[in-house]
């Protein structure tokens, strides 16, 4: 499955400063995001927003005639599609962390490029399932409704926890996961001790995805650390 | 307060010694002079001997020359009152006037006890009747009757002891009544002097003999009160003004970071181009990194950081930071080795999370901001003893054992007067020891084994419930 059909989400994009918007734009665009929607006001995105019904909104905190906090409610009423705060307090981290209020993410300025497009397909990835099932690794590919891997023309059936696995490092392609993180998905917050179970677990799937299960290319080991998944997207 | 009743109770003490030492000194005084009365010779035993020296000759009663003198010397009158006539048989020359010659019965046992005409008189039994010595008047103070109950002269030494008792229990009861009430005036202010070391507004009731005190407390309230809101309002407006101005560059700097991030994966930038651009991201990620620890050091400062405490698995959040460092920076001048040791891993302390990963995190890009050519970064959590230890070291540069114990005993960033080159060195490190104490931790830093630098810090393992 590749994220190509994340690109083609209407995102819509708030923040008062022109030439910031402009920056963002042009990441967006360089990274493949066509239909970008920007406003500099909190009445100027309502009406944007109801006109082309957005997939994703990414919203600045502070706003000249209001915040986006409230701008969030608003939107919220109309659709209940993924937003993602762009702030540039540090405290704000903790209002938004402490308070739920419903955000799906945020970041703090200043941002890498490459971080805001990490954040935005994920949040993507999490909320808009693709019409393509598939996931396509080198040497397989994981068809994550019907829970199975299809390797060499082979179906070959994934259990629950191994299917829980994929999902988390597949949300996250490309990045390390901690063991802990791993283990805390998989057997809740009491997770402690089951570190050797989850290595039986990793191996099993590297069975089933890679080619040589001893040298895997697709599903990773960070020693000490944890694993990351890449795709051949990644 | 507690000194208020201990202060009573030494001033009760002193009070009781006095009386006590008073008390001897008085009987001894009382002896003393008793003894010196005692031993003046009572006019009775003068009486008596002069009776007996009071001889019968032919020519009538004659008194020896040497008790003659010594009665005309002291101006003592003498006579002799006849056993059968009780009439005056024997005289000295200077028997005034008006002492009479003759007397009744009645007369002789008024004077044996008393006086004639003012003159206080003694007897003396003599061969032919009575000597009466009449010494000269207010010289001698005659006890008339001197008898008392039996049972009051047996009970004598009850008595006293009881009147003593009463008086000393009266003594105490004034002495009380009049210390409670000047305790009484002193408490207010007490409580006064220890609320203005809390720093609470104070107020003590301007009344009774301590008033003037009591104006003097309340005027010092007002004034450290005055100085705390202007010392709290310069304080939050300091901490105000780095938050504004930490907000306000970052907006820009996110357009700095932004399209310099576009144009480092430009393809088309050549070598040198890629270069510069390099250089402007990470002079900007360090731009970055001080705003957040100079933004948090002033809230730090000044208490306006929520800490939330909450029990930490040091390991697992150290682990995380690690991750997040290679999933964002990608850095392959700096591969990262991460260990876990004794245990560890089932060991908590307690800890606010969101300080607890910017510490380890800075201590990270501590290493990467001062190894300019790259370095191996060492990351181990272990515990030992009662403690949970977090080391980042490297195998970088490293610093000269003289810098070592300069970061070690630094100042307070914002209380340093040296210069402000060296204070913004530090600020990354002495942040992390800002958050390293506020966790009752501590901080230590040092060579690495590997060659380069290391700091090492270690928490008190909280694994209770």
């Amino acid at each position: 499955m590749s994220i190509e059909y994340l690109k083609k989400k209407r995102i819509l994009l708030v923040d008062d400063e022109p030439k910031l918007l402009d920056m963002v734009v042009s990441i967006l665009k360089e990274n493949g995001f066509e239909y970008i929607y920007t406003a500099q006001k909190v009445e100027e995105a309502v009406v944007v927003a109801e006109e082309y019904l957005p997939e994703l909104a990414i919203l600045d905190v502070m706003l000249p005639d209001g915040d986006g906090f409230s701008l969030m409610k608003r939107l919220r009423k109309k659709g209940n599609y993924p937003i993602l705060f762009l702030t540039a307090r540090g405290e704000d981290e903790d209002k938004l962390d402490g308070l739920g209020l419903g955000a799906d993410d945020y970041i703090v300025k200043p941002f890498l490029p490459k971080e805001l497009i990490f954040r935005i397909t994920a949040i993507l990835k999490r909320s808009y399932k693709d019409d393509n099932p598939f996931v396509q690794l080198q040497n397989s590919k994981i068809d994550f409704e019907r829970a199975e891997v299809i390797k060499d023309g082979e179906q070959i059936l994934l259990t629950a926890k191994e299917h829980i696995l994929l999902s988390i490092l597949y949300r996250n392609a490309g990045r390390i996961i901690t063991i802990d993180v791993l283990c805390k998905e998989l057997w809740g917050d009491n997770y402690f001790g089951y570190e050797n179970s989850l290595m039986a677990h990793i191996s099993r799937v590297r069975q089933k995805i890679e080619k040589n299960p001893s040298q895997p290319v697709s599903l990773i080991t960070v020693k000490g650390l944890g694993y990351k998944l890449l795709t051949e997207a990644n | 307060m507690k000194s208020v009743p201990k202060l009573i109770g030494r001033f009760i003490g002193i009070l009781f010694m006095s009386l006590l030492l008073l008390i001897i000194l008085n009987v001894l005084v009382l002896s003393f002079i008793s003894v010196k009365q005692l031993s003046n010779s009572s006019p009775y035993q003068t009486a008596e001997e002069i009776a007996v020296s009071l001889q019968k000759k032919d020519s009538g009663f004659k008194l020896d020359s040497n008790n003659q003198k010594w009665l005309q010397t002291n101006n003592i009158w003498a006579i002799l009152i006849d056993e059968d006539t009780k009439t005056v048989t024997w005289q000295t020359d200077d028997l005034p006037e008006t002492i009479p010659k003759s007397y009744s019965l009645s007369a002789i046992s008024s004077l044996t006890s008393g006086y004639i005409d003012g003159y206080p008189t003694y007897t003396g039994a003599s061969e032919g009747g009575i000597v009466v010595l009449g010494y000269p008047k207010k010289s001698y103070w005659k006890h008339i009757w001197p008898s008392w109950d039996y049972q009051f002269i047996a009970d004598l030494p009850q008595t006293v002891f009881i009147v003593l008792i009463a008086n000393l229990l009266l003594i105490v009861l004034i002495y009380y009544w009049v210390t409670s009430k000047l305790t009484k005036s002193i408490a207010p202010i007490v409580q006064g002097i220890q609320g203005l070391v809390t720093k609470n507004n104070v107020y003590v009731k301007e009344k009774g003999p301590l008033s003037e005190l009591a104006m003097n407390i309340n005027q010092t309230s007002q004034t450290l009160q005055s100085q705390e809101r202007v010392l709290k309002k310069r304080e939050t407006a300091r901490a105000n003004w780095i938050a504004g101005v930490s907000h306000d560059i970052r907006t820009p700097l996110s357009m700095v970071m932004g399209y310099a991030g576009q144009l480092e994966s430009n393809p088309s930038l050549s070598l040198d181009e890629q270069h510069k651009v390099n250089i402007i991201l990470r002079q900007s990620e360090k731009m970055k990194n001080l705003i957040k620890d100079l933004n948090l050091a002033s809230k730090l400062e000044y208490n306006m950081q929520p800490i939330n405490m909450e029990k930490i698995n040091v390991a697992v959040l150290t682990r995380q930071v690690v991750v997040d460092f290679l999933n964002i920076k990608l850095d392959k001048d700096f591969p990262i080795k991460f260990e876990m040791r004794n245990n560890v891993h089932s060991s908590f302390v307690l800890a606010d999370e969101g300080l607890m990963k910017r510490a380890i995190t800075n201590l990270i890009q501590n290493a990467i901001s001062h190894n300019e050519k790259g370095c191996h970064i060492f990351i181990s959590v272990f515990t030992k003893q009662e403690s949970c230890i977090v080391v980042v070291e490297d195998d970088g540069i490293g610093i000269s054992d003289k810098q070592i114990e300069e970061l070690n005993n630094a100042p307070h960033y914002m209380i340093s007067d040296q210069s402000t080159m060296e204070q913004r060195h530090g600020l990354g490190l002495l942040l992390v020891k800002q958050i390293t104490l506020s966790h009752n931790g501590e901080m230590k830093i040092g060579h690495s084994c590997y060659g380069g630098f290391s700091v090492t810090l270690e928490f008190p393992i909280n694994n209770v419930n």
